[in-house]
């Protein structure tokens, strides 16, 4: 938590660097100066060394320069040798014992009868002994042997006394007489003694010294029981060495067992002994150690404050970027309102802390300025929303079953590319049990081509009872779509009029794609005449084809979305798919085959996505209305009066069958008759005969008949009316009546002609 | 046979003729026939009566037949007088507003009334004329 600030990590690395290089170059320093102590403490100690060897061979020249005199006095005269002795023991404290003793054999050459010994004993009294009545012969002794060679005196091995208990070591000067020696004067000094020397040199502190004679035994070492005892092999090898040299040892000090200690060592002339002062190693670098100490607090205290000035420092220095990055987070979170600290100064955090504050407005009007886009986009979207809502309540619902005589169904779906669109979809029943239904594709997509569908398809719904036929209401529709048309939209269309009742579907195209049909067989386009889309020419006809609806047929219309599908190769549904895809589901059955055409679309496309609006419609003939949809008769015969006036007679069996009433019986043989003997007398073809088609139904309300004829077109619709003077006898030519009798005797009335002849369409309104 | 015809009280002055079934395509050639021998011998100004109670049912073949009647007694400022129209045939007389409503009279009592009345404004006339 605290190291995320970056004023401590500053401080914290600061600190880190410093401490290693101040800890490095102090080890560094510290080694250089300890060398350096240790040399030069090297130099002081080996003078030191030098010094008080020569302090106690003084002190050991002052014994020895006593023996010889003693020996050089007592040679001539032997007979004082004992009070000479005393004398020179009662006047020189430093020893301990003095013994003229003489070779037994050289009594005869002046030696006396008696070798006195005199010692001091603890009490400082003096005792006098001859050493001729010593049980154990003296001469016979090392000492007294090398005392008697040693004409100038020497230092013997230390020993230790029985009479006198304690150690002790003795200076001999032999004794001459007559040129020759004769016994040897000794001088004992206690070890004890030589420890005291030691003891009383002036020497630095927390040193030791101590006296080692040739054979490596301890003759005194200073605050030690050492004495006597032999030193280690090591010790002495190292002794024997040039006294330049100091030796490194461990394990010598009483106080320091196994601490490491210098030796500087220096012989002691006169002797064969040599000198040792032991310095501690730690005493040498004690106050390097504690100098170092010192400074390295001091170094250590300077370290702290350098940290605490870095933290303060830095903190002070980055506190502004701590409110920034405070006042950045708030900006994430959307809140822009808030205070910036103040600047100080013209650096970094000063242009920083500027920047920020520019930042700050400039987000500000950019987030208000988002904020009226998205406002004004929420707006369009919910326009387009209830746009949608609006386009899509135009459409009918997306299935449609003939609730009446379940004669057909009707599959419809639309799916908008975007959220509105310009294809089309509409069925209606008229009146009259006649059903139109049509598919359209506005051009274009989105906005404009929605409220271009729309007027399509209102003004289609509302012209359609005014229209006779598909071709006609093509025709109203084009005529009234092309009025105040400036941005040339257009739709294309395809319009279908289906006879609920005998399922003969006539239809037209305006600029459409063409129908797929299939029944039993596989299925297949139905190429239909187009005239152009709607909206472009006001003069634009349109003609129409007629199929008729055999029982488990469908029709199925569409709009370019399906074949016009792109998947992610960029290659299009096409038709063939579509006519394999609607195979497929002809083979396996049921369901909506306008779903299954899509979703297969959609499977095909999934990777290019949808670029245009899809539509398809499918229309499922049944036949199955049993009840009033049932068919009374059928009948193809010559166009001839006599085949007439049998079909005549044979539709006024079955109506008469049939219960209809016989002002409707009236009617209808009327109506058929005006239009059958038109078409024989008048309507023969140029080639061959002609042949009348009729088909009468009988609905639940209506008697309706289908008349075929494939003679030359003739409209009755467009006759025009007679001039009804009200007297026959009035008028000036014939003709006319029977027409005008057709129209004013059927309740409905439809024409359609296409290359397969005139179809009528009659519908009787049965009274109730 | 689907049509047929009687003629009643044959005068030049007056003749009556009785239609029965369908008067239609195929049977107005057997109208005009049977009509033909009577309109012959009508006189100037007579009287032509076509009862219509037992026709069942005209169509514009059987007007036309009708209409050449009308024409051929107007022609003798005869008349050619409707009785009886069942309503089929009075439907389609009224869609094509084949003949005056004074033409045409539901009864034969009716037509006497109205022959009566005739007969006695030719008769007064001739008095006048005398």
């Amino acid at each position: 938590m605290v190291l995320r600030s970056i004023a401590s990590r500053l401080a914290v690395w600061v600190l880190a660097g410093t401490l290693l290089v101040v800890v490095a170059g102090g080890l560094l320093l510290f080694r250089v100066v300890r060398q350096q102590i240790l040399e030069q403490t090297h130099r002081e100690s080996a003078v030191l060394a030098g010094d008080v060897s020569h302090r106690i061979q003084h002190r050991l020249d002052k014994v020895a320069d006593t023996a010889q005199m003693l020996a050089a006095l007592i040679g001539p005269r032997p007979d004082d040798a004992e009070p000479l002795i005393r004398d020179a023991l009662t006047h020189n404290a430093d020893l301990d014992g003095l013994a003229a003793a003489y070779v037994p054999a050289s009594i005869d050459a002046g030696a006396p009868d008696r070798s006195p010994f005199v010692s001091r004993h603890f009490d400082g009294s003096l005792s006098v002994r001859d050493l001729l009545k010593d049980p154990a012969p003296y001469w016979t002794q090392a000492w007294f042997a090398t005392g008697l060679a040693c004409a100038t005196g020497c230092w013997q091995q230390p020993f230790f006394s029985q009479s006198r208990q304690r150690r002790l070591v003795n200076y001999s000067a032999a004794i001459e007489a007559g040129g020759r020696p004769v016994g040897v004067l000794n001088a004992d000094v206690t070890l004890e003694w030589l420890q005291g020397v030691l003891q009383a040199l002036n020497k630095p502190r927390d040193t030791e010294a101590f006296v080692i004679d040739e054979q490596g035994v301890y003759l005194a070492v200073e605050g030690s029981a050492l004495a006597g005892q032999r030193a280690q092999d090591e010790l002495i090898a190292a002794l024997r060495g040039d006294p330049a040299e100091p030796i490194r040892h461990t394990g010598l000090l009483a106080t320091h067992a196994n601490a490491p200690v210098w030796i500087y060592h220096a012989p002691i002339d006169g002797t064969h002994w040599q000198f040792g002062l032991v310095v501690p190693e730690e005493r040498i670098y004690a106050g390097v150690r504690r100098t170092f100490s010192v400074a390295l607090s001091v170094g250590a205290l300077a370290l702290l404050s350098l940290t605490l000035l870095t933290l303060v420092v830095t903190r002070r220095v980055l506190s502004p970027l701590g409110v920034l990055t405070e006042r950045a987070e708030q900006v994430a979170k959307g809140a822009l309102d808030f205070e910036l600290p103040r600047v100080r100064r013209r650096d970094e955090v000063g242009r920083l802390t500027h920047a920020f504050d520019r930042m700050r407005h400039e987000l500000a009007d950019h987030l208000a300025e988002l904020g009226r886009v998205a406002r004004e986009q929420q707006r369009l979207a919910s326009e387009l929303e209830i746009a949608q809502q609006i386009q899509t309540a135009l459409l009918p619902g997306a299935h449609f079953l003939d609730a009446r005589c379940n004669n057909f169904e009707l599959h419809a779906v639309l799916k908008p590319a975007r959220t509105v669109g310009g294809d089309l979809y509409s069925y209606f029943m008229l009146h009259d049990q006649r059903f139109y239904i049509m598919v359209g594709d506005v051009s274009d997509k989105g906005i404009p081509a929605a409220l271009f569908m729309a007027r399509a398809i209102t003004l289609a719904k509302a012209l359609a009872p005014r229209a006779q036929s598909p071709q006609q209401l093509l025709q109203l529709l084009n005529q009234e779509l092309c009025r105040n048309n400036d941005g040339c939209m257009f739709v294309s269309l395809l319009c279908g009029l289906l006879d609920t009742a005998t399922g003969h579907f006539s239809m037209a195209s305006a600029g459409h794609e063409p129908p797929v049909l299939w029944g039993e067989g596989a299925p297949q386009l139905l190429e239909i005449e187009t005239g152009p889309a709607l909206g472009l020419d006001d003069e634009a006809t349109y003609s129409s084809r007629r199929v008729r609806l055999r029982p488990g047929e469908t029709l199925l219309m569409y709009t370019d979305g399906i074949t016009e599908a792109t998947d992610a190769e960029l290659r299009m549904y096409g038709p063939e798919r579509m006519l394999d895809c609607l195979g497929r589901y002809a083979a396996h059955g049921d369901g909506d085959p306008a779903g299954y055409l899509l979703a297969d679309v959609e499977a095909f496309a999934a990777g290019h996505g949808q670029a245009d609006d899809i539509t398809v419609l499918a229309l499922r003939w049944h036949h199955a209305g049993a009840d009033g949809g049932a068919s009374m008769l059928e009948l193809t015969m010559p166009a001839s009066i006599e085949a007439v006036f049998d079909a005549l007679a044979r539709c006024e069996e079955q109506l008469a069958a049939a219960g209809v009433a016989q002002g409707v019986r009236g009617d209808v043989r009327l109506v058929l008759e005006e239009l059958m003997v038109n078409m024989a007398e008048h309507g023969r073809p140029r080639t061959g005969a002609a042949r009348i088609e009729l088909r009468m139904t009988l609905a639940t309300d209506a008697v309706l008949v289908d008349l075929h004829h494939d003679g030359v077109p003739f409209n009755p619709l467009l006759s025009p009316e007679p001039l009804l003077t009200g007297d026959v006898a009035d008028r000036e030519i014939d003709g006319g009546l029977g027409i005008h009798l057709v129209r004013a005797m059927a309740s409905d009335f439809s024409y359609a002609h296409d290359e397969e002849g005139n179809h009528l369409q009659l519908r009787f309104i049965l009274p109730t | 046979m689907s049509f047929s015809l009687h003629t009643d009280g044959l005068s030049p002055q007056r003749a009556t003729l009785r239609l029965h079934g369908r008067l239609d395509a195929m049977t107005f050639g057997d109208f005009d026939g049977g009509a033909a021998p009577v309109l012959e011998q009508m006189g100037q100004g007579g009287t032509v009566v076509l009862d219509l109670a037992a026709l069942d049912y005209i169509s514009s073949a059987g007007l036309r037949s009708i209409a050449k009647i009308r024409k051929l007694m107007r022609a003798r400022e005869g008349h050619t007088l409707l009785v009886n129209p069942q309503p089929q045939v009075r439907k389609v007389f009224e869609i094509v507003k084949a003949v005056p409503v004074s033409d045409v009279f539901s009864s034969v009592e009716e037509l006497d009334v109205y022959l009566d009345r005739i007969q006695r404004k030719v008769l007064s006339g001739e008095d006048e004329d005398t």
